[in-house]
């Protein structure tokens, strides 16, 4: 309930900023107009509500209980009841139409800010740390969400609360209202060092809870190499001083809690003891009546409320403010490789020219230097060279997952930047090194590569890569939910839903990246036959990582330094006695002392 | 855990007085404020009206004092006996054996370290805020009830609703947001797998599709914020209305009682002022219950893994390593074992294995015939079902845990490394091993060579938000981690298996001088790494079918070939070509 949210000093808006955010989020408000109007009304109607208690009280004091009029003191209680009727409906629409308001706004947001997150360009990603882009979605849209749910009303609440009650009080006397503000400035200081103090100290708390977490993960998930060591005490040792600075933090922020609470305690009590005292002594001397005094005695808590709990969502507000303005500057981050004005559709098939191709990936360090190579239909391309080579972003540029820097790549004579995104996702198709898989079924991950397919279509995709018969024998067959990332499948047959996307695509060009890691023995065989088929009758450029594989290709092109430096078949390479051939040499050599039975 | 409560008590016992005494300063302040009405400013009193007011000026002054107190104590107990608990649920796990991390979750155990802690500290730190304000509302009552009972009945009338409402509010909207949590959960795992899939999502041009399921899943986060939102609709109005019937049946009745010259003035706003008072507390004590009911919940979900017992402990009088020379003698006699005692087929079915001092022995076997798990069963990180494993003639069961763990160095067939520096790593097993030490074990695992060409070589930091290694880089630190120790028993299970074919030759050479004099049980299927081990047992069916040298297994025994063959077919394909130059 206090310091829960926070901000760090360099994400926090300047003035300038806030002004910047405020006029996009009202823009993105638009729709909404209606609603917001209607929830401003709303909302000043409840708080008039609210304040107009005392004031029956005082009118009933005064008029009736005072004066003996039973009629008077009736017509108070009577309007009384009416008000807080009412108000009670007011209220609850306010809480409804705030919330739809504040929800649909999130969900415009969410869904705005993943569009674009998937209109953004391959070199953006590599850029970005993937965790972080996740943030932007989840923690910066959570603070938003925090202060939808919670934040929202108290705030308009509370400083419509704030400034009505001022304007009461003075109307029904200035002299007690301003008895009232000597106290309010200590309690606005001291409400404003009381924020940046639970600031600090929630910042501190959020990063220890962080360490803290990450250290009980770590001793859950390496408790058997813990064990294995003996390390227990160490470990325990170390966890409980990390737990210990985590106490140390909130006690921080306890601390900052207990001396702005009686602050605030001590102004408001101590208020109604002036409003008593000096009140009182205005009665006696007939300037005032006592029904006033009751009604300031009863409104002082609409004064000092307001602020304590503004002063909480103060920081509630500057963390939305400042993921609010992380999302914003993600939605403007510009859109790199988009369709064209009038693209055309990518004939239906034809060979692959790479036309003098440079690229890079910051605009320094060339990745590819003057790559010029063709590659006719139904040919298939093996790229070899070390990492780092630029062999993988070679094909990717083939793929149109990148723009090259200069040059151009053209698929039956069309360049792929004048290529509809849809003919070129038909038509040319990566399959990625490891078989990444999505939560859902089965069926739905082959179904990734074309939202449309039908599931027979589907079953066609998976049988073309011979794995039909093995999920379809599970006992929740094709439907069976893959689980966190496909836990549940190895990693074999990952790859070969990987591949089972590419079959039902059917594309005219495959580009496939070998996995170099290690699969069981059995699938191995699997994946390598599905893949085989697969190229059958396409134009392919896979990046080799195998020897075998090299061999079979029609041709091999070794990339070293960003350059294409050697093209030809196996064996005029093998001939060639260059690059290619020392790295067949190594790679005999390496293999050790080769068992065959 | 009832212990942990237990030793609070003095904190919660204190919190509790420094709450009543708040209380009592907080509840006179409307007693005099109805006083200085009644006794200063109606009858026009001017020095009456002075002392009244320096007396409700005193009663702030305590109550601000008492309120910041209350609070302090409050929440410095809950924290601290969140903070205990949480050090004893973590050493508690680090004593759990092998076979119960094998069946629980990581997410679980973390949620109940987290989730359920917090609502323990919840509901700790409403303890004496609650008894406080408990209290109050007793105190008040009697309070009025000697000032006019029958006001007293229609102005609290209505406040008990505040209570119930309150309980039944937080009990609505806990599933609710409890919901919203969930499918906030499950839109993050979209927009993560979306995005560490992006090579995926671009490649096959699937963005519409999953820009479809984002849709659907937002839809679900809005329609669970709005269920939300309509409980609270639905209960804050009512909660706010309720002191309101009190406030305004005062007026009304009191009001008429006042003309008629049965009631003062000041109890009329001392009532008013009480109701105010009484809101707060009455809808805490709504919240705790349901918060209580809460926390018990959590409260068991801890204690079921603090009552578990760690089975494999040291038994009474554990022995130390006995002290031979040459150390290191492994003898397996009839062990019987299955991971789920009685219900599976065992996976070590009467396994006899003796291996002498210094001598390196491979196992060799497909997977699941029990290679892995005579690794696990000599550290005792499983007990046997039958038969005895002796380290140097003792049964590992009457040896004291620490020196049998210390003796052993196992390197994982999945490498685990800790988020610190790599040379905090490696001294894993002795954290006073010098620079030296360090640097020699990383050199005969292999490792030194790229530890050096780190940023920050040595003191690089590893892990989560650290460096990241190659699956090879990891395990040769691993190796080196094992190499530190010097144990009696060095077990390699699969370490090299994700190493650089052209590096492993390297590491094989170290591991040469490593396992001289040691000895060693290496499980390996690349025939150069089997090829270190003096003797190869081949195993199937949790029993040895075969043993004898390499090249005798090679020569003779069919079953050997078999499965040397899967496994060279496999290294052939996975060499990397194009990694080598």
């Amino acid at each position: 309930m206090w310091a829960e949210a926070g901000v760090a000093q360099e994400d926090a808006l300047d003035r300038e900023q806030a002004r910047w955010v405020m006029r996009r989020a009202a823009s993105m408000l638009r729709p909404y107009r209606r609603q917001v109007v209607l929830a401003a009304v709303l909302m000043t109607l409840s708080t008039a509500a609210l304040l107009a208690g005392p004031f029956y009280v005082r009118y009933g004091i005064d008029h009736g209980i005072s004066a003996g009029d039973t009629g008077a003191l009736n017509v108070a209680v009577f309007a009384y009841v009416i008000t807080a009727g009412l108000n009670y409906f007011v209220y609850r629409a306010v809480l409804v139409v705030v919330s739809k308001v504040g929800e649909g706004f999130l969900r415009d947001l969410r869904v705005r800010v993943f569009d674009h997150l998937q209109r953004l360009s391959m070199p953006f990603y590599d850029r970005e740390k993937a965790g972080v882009l996740v943030s932007r979605m989840t923690s910066d849209v959570d603070s938003l969400a925090e202060l939808v749910q919670m934040g929202l009303v108290m705030l308009a609440v509370n400083m419509l609360l704030l400034v009505l009650s001022l304007i009461v009080l003075a109307i029904v006397s200035w002299q007690l209202m301003l008895v009232c503000l000597i106290v309010l400035p200590f309690v606005v200081a001291a409400s404003i060092r009381f924020q940046r103090e639970s600031n600090r100290a929630y910042l501190t708390i959020r990063d220890r809870i962080g360490h803290t977490l990450s250290r009980l993960q770590e001793g859950i998930s390496g408790v058997r190499v813990i064990q294995a060591y003996g390390r227990q005490d160490v470990e325990v040792e170390r966890f409980v001083a990390q737990s210990g600075d985590l106490y140390d933090a909130h006690m921080r922020s306890v601390r900052a809690q207990a001396w702005y609470l009686p602050v605030v305690e001590f102004a408001g009590l101590g208020t109604t003891a002036l409003v008593i005292g000096v009140g009182g002594s205005l009665v006696i001397s007939d300037v005032i009546t006592i029904g006033t005094v009751a009604f300031f005695v009863l409104t002082l808590g609409n004064l000092f409320e307001p602020i304590q709990q503004l002063s909480q969502l103060f920081n509630t507000v500057q963390s939305a403010g400042a993921g609010l303005k992380k999302l914003f500057e993600l939605l403007d981050t510009p859109v790199d490789v988009a369709e064209r004005p009038g693209a055309l559709d990518l004939p239906e098939e034809g060979p692959i020219e790479v036309d003098h191709v440079s690229f890079s990936y910051t605009g320094t360090v060339a990745v590819l230097q003057d790559v010029t190579l063709t590659i006719e239909a139904g040919e298939r391309l093996a790229l070899v060279g070390p990492t780092g080579a630029g062999k993988s972003t070679l094909a990717k540029i083939v793929a149109r997952l990148y723009d090259p820097t200069e040059g151009s790549v053209r698929f039956a004579g069309v360049d792929l930047r004048n290529a509809t995104q849809r003919s070129l996702r038909q038509r040319i198709v990566v399959v990625p090194q490891e078989g990444f898989l999505f939560n859902g079924t089965i069926r739905d991950n082959v179904r990734i590569a074309r939202g449309d397919a039908t599931d027979d279509e589907i079953d066609d995709a998976l049988r073309a890569v011979g794995i039909f018969e093995r999920f379809d024998s599970l006992p929740d067959g094709l439907g069976t939910e893959v689980r966190e990332r496909g836990s549940r499948l190895s990693a074999g047959e990952k790859q070969l839903v990987s591949l089972a996307r590419a079959a039902l695509v059917d594309p005219a060009l495959l580009v496939l990246d070998e996995a170099t890691s290690s699969l069981d023995p059995g699938t191995e065989l699997l994946v390598e036959a599905a893949m085989d088929r697969l190229m059958e009758g396409r134009t392919v450029v896979v990046i080799a990582h195998r020897l075998s594989t090299a061999e079979r290709a029609d041709r091999v092109g070794v990339v070293a330094d960003g350059r294409l430096v050697e093209l030809g078949s196996h064996a005029e390479l093998l001939a060639d006695e260059r690059h290619y051939a020392a790295l067949f040499a190594t790679w005999v050599g390496g293999l050790g002392h080769p068992v065959r039975p | 855990m009832g212990s942990t409560l237990h030793h609070q008590w003095k904190g919660v016992a204190f919190g509790v007085l420094v709450g009543l005494a708040w209380t009592v300063a907080r509840v006179s302040v409307p007693a005099l404020v109805g006083g200085a009405i009644n006794q200063a400013i109606e009858p026009g009193d001017k020095s009456a009206l002075v002392r009244w007011t320096v007396a409700i000026a005193a009663a702030a002054a305590m109550a601000g004092l008492f309120t910041g107190l209350r609070r302090y104590w409050a929440f410095k107990v809950s924290r601290r006996t969140e903070t205990e608990l949480r050090d004893r649920f973590f050493a508690h796990l680090q004593r759990l054996p092998f076979a119960y991390h094998d069946q629980v979750q990581t997410g679980d155990l973390m949620s109940r370290a987290n989730t359920d802690l917090q609502q323990i500290q919840f509901f700790v730190v409403m303890i004496p805020l609650t008894i406080s304000n408990f209290v109050t509302v007793v105190a008040v009552t009697v309070i009025l009830f000697t000032i006019d009972p029958w006001l007293t009945v229609l102005a609290l009338g209505s406040l008990p609703f505040v209570n119930v409402l309150a309980k039944r509010f937080s009990t609505r909207l806990h599933p609710q947001v409890m919901t919203i949590q969930q499918e906030s959960a499950q839109l993050a795992s979209v927009v993560e797998e979306t995005v560490s899939g992006v090579r995926v999502v671009k490649g096959f041009g699937s963005q519409r599709v999953q820009a479809s399921r984002l849709r659907a899943e937002a839809d679900d986060v809005y329609n669970a914020s709005m269920a939300a939102a309509r409980v609270r609709a639905r209960y804050l109005p009512a909660l706010e209305l309720l002191p309101n019937i009190g406030l305004i049946l005062v007026l009304f009745y009191g009001g008429h009682q006042v003309i008629d010259g049965s009631l003062s003035l000041g109890a009329l706003v001392a009532f008013n002022v009480y109701i105010a008072l009484l809101i707060w507390p009455l809808r805490m004590l709504g919240q705790i219950v349901a918060g209580g009911q809460r926390a018990i919940a959590s409260a068991q979900r801890v204690q079921a893994v603090l009552a578990t017992d760690p089975t494999i402990v040291d038994r009474p009088g554990a022995l130390p390593l006995p002290d031979v020379r040459p150390p290191g003698a492994v003898r397996f006699d009839n062990v019987r074992f299955g991971y789920q005692a009685g219900r599976n087929v065992p996976v070590l079915d009467g396994l006899d294995l003796t291996i002498a001092p210094g001598e390196s022995v491979a196992l060799v076997g497909a997977t699941g015939t029990g290679k892995s798990t005579i690794a696990r069963l000599l550290p005792r990180f499983y007990d046997v079902d039958g038969g005895a494993v002796l380290l140097d003639g003792v049964d590992v069961r009457d040896l004291s845990l620490r020196e049998l763990r210390r003796g052993i160095g196992l390197v994982f067939e999945e490498t685990f490394l800790f988020s610190d520096t790599i040379a905090n790593n490696i001294a894993f097993a002795d954290l006073d091993a010098d620079d030296e030490d360090i640097h020699r074990a990383a050199r005969l695992a292999g490792a030194h060579e790229f530890i050096e060409q780190l940023p920050e070589g040595y003191r690089t930091e590893i892990g989560e938000r650290g460096f990241s290694l190659s699956g090879g880089q990891r395990q040769r630190i691993a190796i080196a981690r094992a190499i530190l120790a010097d144990p009696r028993v060095l077990i390699l299970d699969d370490a090299t298996s994700a190493v650089d074919p052209t590096k492993e030759h390297e590491i094989r050479d170290a591991l040469g001088e490593v396992m001289r004099d040691r000895t060693t049980i290496v499980i390996a299927h690349r025939p150069a790494a089997i090829a270190l081990a003096d003797r190869v047992v081949l195993l199937d069916g949790g029993r040895i079918v075969a043993e004898g040298t390499h090249a005798t297994l090679l020569a003779t025994n069919d079953a050997y070939r078999e499965v040397l063959a899967a496994a060279e077919r496999h290294d052939h394909e996975t060499e990397a070509v194009a990694d080598v130059g």
